[in-house]
């Protein structure tokens, strides 16, 4: 026992030992002697060496007050040159910050003067990092709990592999500059205006808000963005936006690394407050917020459809939608909406895209009457279908931007479309429908899909041809005579609170697995189906099929997907009319009622 | 006496005023110096060899002491930098690790010591089941002990907070919203502990007092307690053969059980004052005897037993960093959040059911856990570990902290985002 209690007395010891160095023996130290050999050997009179033999290391700092939180940088303890125009030639950490007239230094007399004095700025405001720490590692951000770490100079480990190559740079220090210099046109930082430019055009303003910039709800607040997010965040959002979020709906725009990098830097510039203004001032803004959406056309144009013209152009609907040459690649093709849509129903699609389109990602605008009126009459004025002479050339032209160039449903817009486009190579879906379904859906469109009514764009022959080459083309299996289905014309059971709770404890029971407890089609296994299970709550949808094919596509299901022939696990007639009205009911403004597990 | 004399006599008058006897070199002095010191006094004059054994007692007990002497040695040097505000509290952390002389090396030695303490006082709780050592006449003991277990997490909780990074603030957030799952009282409490309704200024503050005041000094108290009551007892617990003297024959140890009967004082009092100590270890009978000297024996004991829990400390908080993550945002939680890890046993409970996990099961728990003594009072196999006489209330024993155990071992590597299962490989 005598021997392990001295091993563990000695341990005790050296454990002293280890700390003791570490505490009395820092870098910092080293750095600071060398300082002050260094410029004892620059020294030009005896007054400057007395002044440095009187200074020993010590902890220097910077207490910053004036510019938001107070700050403490003690950056200086090591870069304790910083501010000394003799060591301009020598290595980190004792170099002198460079003199710039770009960051507003002047020269008098030969001698530099900074615009932005260290004493009053600090150093973390321009660079951020972490002023208190006292080891290059914690001091420069290194460490990946660190939310600022030296910015464009310091990645940290956790950080994507792919984009740490597109972070780095003094580029990205024009961030911290516009957190003071807000000037849209400041000449310091290019990078940030350009930043805020792609924010417009890109449509970026309609699904998130920046306060004092733009008002979208779709998508998180930015206001204080770079104060929340890493750029590598930010960057990854941007440019990968399902990588953090499976289930994001942002879009993936058309972006390439310069303008992913400028909206990163202008993301990372916004702190929710600028550090100028006196509190004061932060709250008037506040009372007052700055115009929400900047170039609109004079109010005296009284053309409404140039006035339209120029409002889509401005808005940059452009960013998601295909007008005429511009396509995003998100969102429907509109050049020629005017045969498709009504003017009603453009009008309430842009006050409320989800009151015609209930799973829409298309923000909400908050434009004023007059602008989405001209905007409407603009739309509804672009009549000219693109000239096609072969069935091939239409599906081309017309389908292939959500069916796919292989008719698979996966077309360039199909990710941001909900319902999903059809899927027209599967032959089992294909097959078992009359084709009398198919004509009338290309004629008139699905409610409540993105499909259109094309019945003003093609003419019968038009759509007799375009789907002889879908069915030759894509589902090739050749179509066989229909079994004769058992389906009662009507709804076998008369609508009555009765039948609709009834009908609901057969949904609870049977339907939730996949089309979800709420009905709108997520239900737990609804992830793992192609196509995704129908949202019942879609109101235009379901008020546009017949009793009929409900209870059709239940009893006998829907081949193709993944809804079964629910006859097989003995569902009655009159049980299906039952979910029929239990699912209209749903949709049905009056007496909607409330799902009891869905509580 | 010249006060030439005095003045030179000074040291050493001083000196045995102090401290009474020179060092022992007799059985005397021996006894002597452990009943005249303060500290010592704790300490009976002579120990059984049994207590001695380090396979007996593994030092557990003493381990959980010196832990939560280094935690209050620690933890007021800490003090002297924390300031408890929810706009301070974060950059005194950085100041800790950045420019406080020894500022991470002490952090981390309270944070692994407020670990090793609670782990300490678990194992301890399972060693003195484990040998029965709960049994009459030291019931009560086993329940104070009981309390001190609680005060330990609640300590080790309250100061998971004080850091105010993200850890620290969703570990709060997920642990206070378990005792919010009690009903009719459950929000109430939560309130309380909290002042708010979410974890911000008050629960700081409300947390920073329980963890410096209220919890030590009420530790310390009950810590008074349970020294006491072991001296009361008669020592640690052994088995009857261990208070026989090497050789001799088991002797009937009835006379523990025998009250001393005490006559009024009148007239001359015949017996000492250490007579009047009722209980089991009185030398007023003819017990066997089976002991040594406390001094030096059992100091060397918990001498080394110190040591060694110093040592464990230095060394870990030299090689390993107490954790401090990004400063609180109460917007971003992080996925999964988690509760401290002695409480993922319980998150992981409430995964399946938010009352039974959060407050049936851990209530029933520790009801058990304080009725033991009372329900199991067969008096067989004190003393020994594993007695076979004990096989079925060991067997629940183990059962149950296994299964604890094991919960807390799914809750801290096999909990993934959403508490989704992932594997830790």
């Amino acid at each position: 026992m005598r021997l392990a209690l001295a091993i563990a007395s000695l341990v005790v010891l050296l454990v002293h030992g280890i700390v003791f160095y570490d505490q009395f023996f820092h870098k910092w130290e080293r750095y600071q002697n060398a300082y002050f050999d260094q410029a004892r050997t620059q020294a030009r009179n005896d007054e400057e060496r007395a002044d440095l033999a009187s200074r020993s290391p010590r902890i220097e700092q910077i207490m910053v007050t004036q510019f938001g939180e107070t700050r403490v940088d003690r950056c200086t303890t090591c870069h304790i040159a910083s501010d000394d125009p003799r060591f301009a030639g020598l290595g980190h950490p004792l170099k002198t910050h460079p003199y710039s007239a770009a960051l507003g230094d002047t020269q008098v007399n030969g001698k530099w003067e900074r615009r932005h004095k260290f004493n009053d700025f600090g150093c973390t405001v321009c660079h951020e990092g972490q002023g208190r720490g006292l080891t290059d590692h914690y001091a420069h951000g290194e460490d990946h709990y660190w939310p600022d770490p030296l910015l464009g100079y310091i990645t940290q480990e956790p950080w994507r592999k792919d984009f740490v190559k597109h972070l780095k740079g003094k580029d990205y220090m024009q961030a911290a500059c516009a957190q003071c210099h807000t000037e849209e046109k400041f000449a310091g930082t290019p990078i940030v205006a350009r930043g805020r430019q792609l924010f417009f055009e890109n449509n970026c303003y309609g699904c998130h808000r920046i306060e004092g910039i733009s008002d979208g709800t779709l998508g998180p607040e930015l206001t204080e963005a770079g104060k929340k997010f890493k750029v590598d965040y930010l960057w990854e959002s941007i440019a990968d936006p399902r990588a953090n979020l499976a289930s994001s709906f942002m879009p993936k725009f058309k972006l390439n690394d310069d303008d992913v990098k400028a909206l990163v830097i202008f993301l990372k510039s916004r702190h929710g407050i600028n550090l100028t203004e006196t509190q004061l001032a932060q709250f008037r803004s506040r009372l007052h917020p700055a115009a929400v959406v900047e170039s609109t056309p004079s109010p005296t144009s009284t053309d409404l459809v140039s006035r339209g013209k120029q409002l889509i152009q401005d808005r940059a609907c452009g960013a998601c939608h295909k007008i005429g040459e511009k396509d995003g690649a998100i969102a429907p093709d509109l050049s020629f909406e005017g045969l498709m849509k009504d003017d009603q129903w453009v009008l309430d699609h842009f006050k409320n895209p989800r009151s015609r389109m209930p799973d829409s990602i298309m923000p909400g605008f908050r434009f004023v009457e007059t602008d989405f009126q001209a905007m409407t009459a603009y739309l509804i004025s672009l009549k000219t279908p693109p000239a096609t002479a072969t069935p091939a050339e239409t599906y081309k032209a017309l389908c292939q931007r959500c069916h796919g160039e292989k008719g698979d449903g996966l077309g360039p817009v199909a990710t941001y479309i909900d319902p999903a486009p059809r899927d027209l190579t599967k032959a089992a879906f294909m097959n078992s429908k009359p084709r009398e379904r198919f004509v009338e859906s290309i004629k008139q469109g699905v409610h409540g899909t993105s499909m259109p009514s094309w019945t003003k764009v093609l003419n019968d022959t038009q759509v007799d041809g375009l789907l002889t080459y879908v069915e030759t083309t894509f589902t090739k299996d050749k179509r066989r005579a229909l079994k004769p289905r058992n389906v009662p014309a009507q709804n076998p059971v008369t609508a009555s609170k009765e039948s609709i709770a009834r009908g609901e404890e057969i949904f609870l029971a049977r339907c939730t697995g996949c089309h979800g407890r709420k009905a709108d089609g997520k239900g737990p296994n609804s992830l793992d189906i192609v196509p995704r299970p129908r949202n019942l709550r879609n109101s235009p949808f379901v008020s546009s099929i017949a009793d009929q094919r409900l209870i059709e596509s239940i009893l006998y299901g829907v081949q193709g997907t993944a809804m079964p022939p629910w006859i097989d696990y003995g569902l009655s007639q009159k049980e299906a009319g039952d979910l029929v009205h239990f699912i209209r009911s749903l949709t049905q403004a009056s007496a909607r009622p409330q799902l009891r597990a869905g509580r | 006496m010249s006060v030439k004399t005095a003045l030179a006599e000074i040291p050493r008058t001083i000196w045995t005023s102090i401290f009474r006897h020179s060092l022992p070199s007799s059985e005397l002095g021996q006894a002597q110096t452990s009943f005249t010191n303060f500290f010592l006094h704790v300490h009976p004059v002579k120990v059984n060899r049994h207590t001695l054994k380090a396979t007996y007692t593994l030092g557990l007990g003493l381990i959980s002491f010196f832990l939560f002497l280094i935690l209050t040695v620690t933890g007021v040097l800490l003090m002297f930098y924390y300031v408890p505000s929810t706009t301070q509290a974060y950059d005194r952390m950085l100041d800790l690790r950045g420019s406080v002389a020894f500022g991470t090396f002490l952090r981390n030695m309270h944070r692994w010591g407020a670990h090793g303490m609670v782990i300490a006082v678990f194992l301890h709780m399972c060693r003195v089941f484990l040998t029965g050592s709960y049994k009459r006449p030291r019931e009560f003991n086993w329940v104070i002990g009981v309390f001190l277990l609680l005060l330990t997490l609640f300590g080790s909780f309250t100061g998971y907070l004080l850091p105010w990074d993200q850890l620290a603030f969703w570990a709060i957030t997920v642990g206070t919203a378990i005792a919010g799952y009690a009903p009719v009282v459950g929000e109430k409490m939560r309130f309380l502990l909290l002042g708010d309704n979410t974890v911000g200024q008050e629960a700081l503050l409300r947390f920073y007092v329980l963890h410096v005041v209220v919890i030590p000094l009420a530790i310390t108290l009950l810590v008074a307690i349970h020294f006491w009551r072991i001296r009361k007892d008669g020592g640690l617990s052994r088995p009857a053969e261990a208070d026989m003297a090497p050789g001799t024959e088991a002797l009937s140890v009835q006379v523990m059980a025998a009250p001393i009967e005490l006559k009024p004082a009148e007239g001359k009092q015949s017996f000492g004052l250490m007579g009047l100590v009722r209980g089991p270890f009185t030398k007023v009978g003819n017990t066997p005897e089976n002991t040594v000297f406390s001094w030096p024996n059992l100091l060397m004991a918990e001498l080394f037993v110190f040591i060694l829990t110093v040592a464990a400390i230095l060394v870990i908080s030299l090689l390993f960093h107490a954790p401090l993550e990004e400063p609180v945002n109460a917007m971003h939680p992080p996925n999964p959040a988690k509760a401290p890890w002695y409480f993922l046993g319980l998150q992981e409970l409430v995964s399946y059911s938010a009352f039974w996990g959060g407050v049936g099961i851990p209530g029933i728990e520790v009801a058990i856990l304080m009725l033991v003594p009372y329900l199991d009072r067969k008096p067989g196999g004190v003393g020994r570990w594993f007695a076979k006489e004990r096989l079925l209330a060991n067997t629940l024993f183990v059962s149950f902290t296994l299964l604890n155990v094991i919960l807390i071992i799914i809750g801290t590597l096999f909990r993934g985002p959403n508490w989704e299962f992932v594997s830790p490989w």
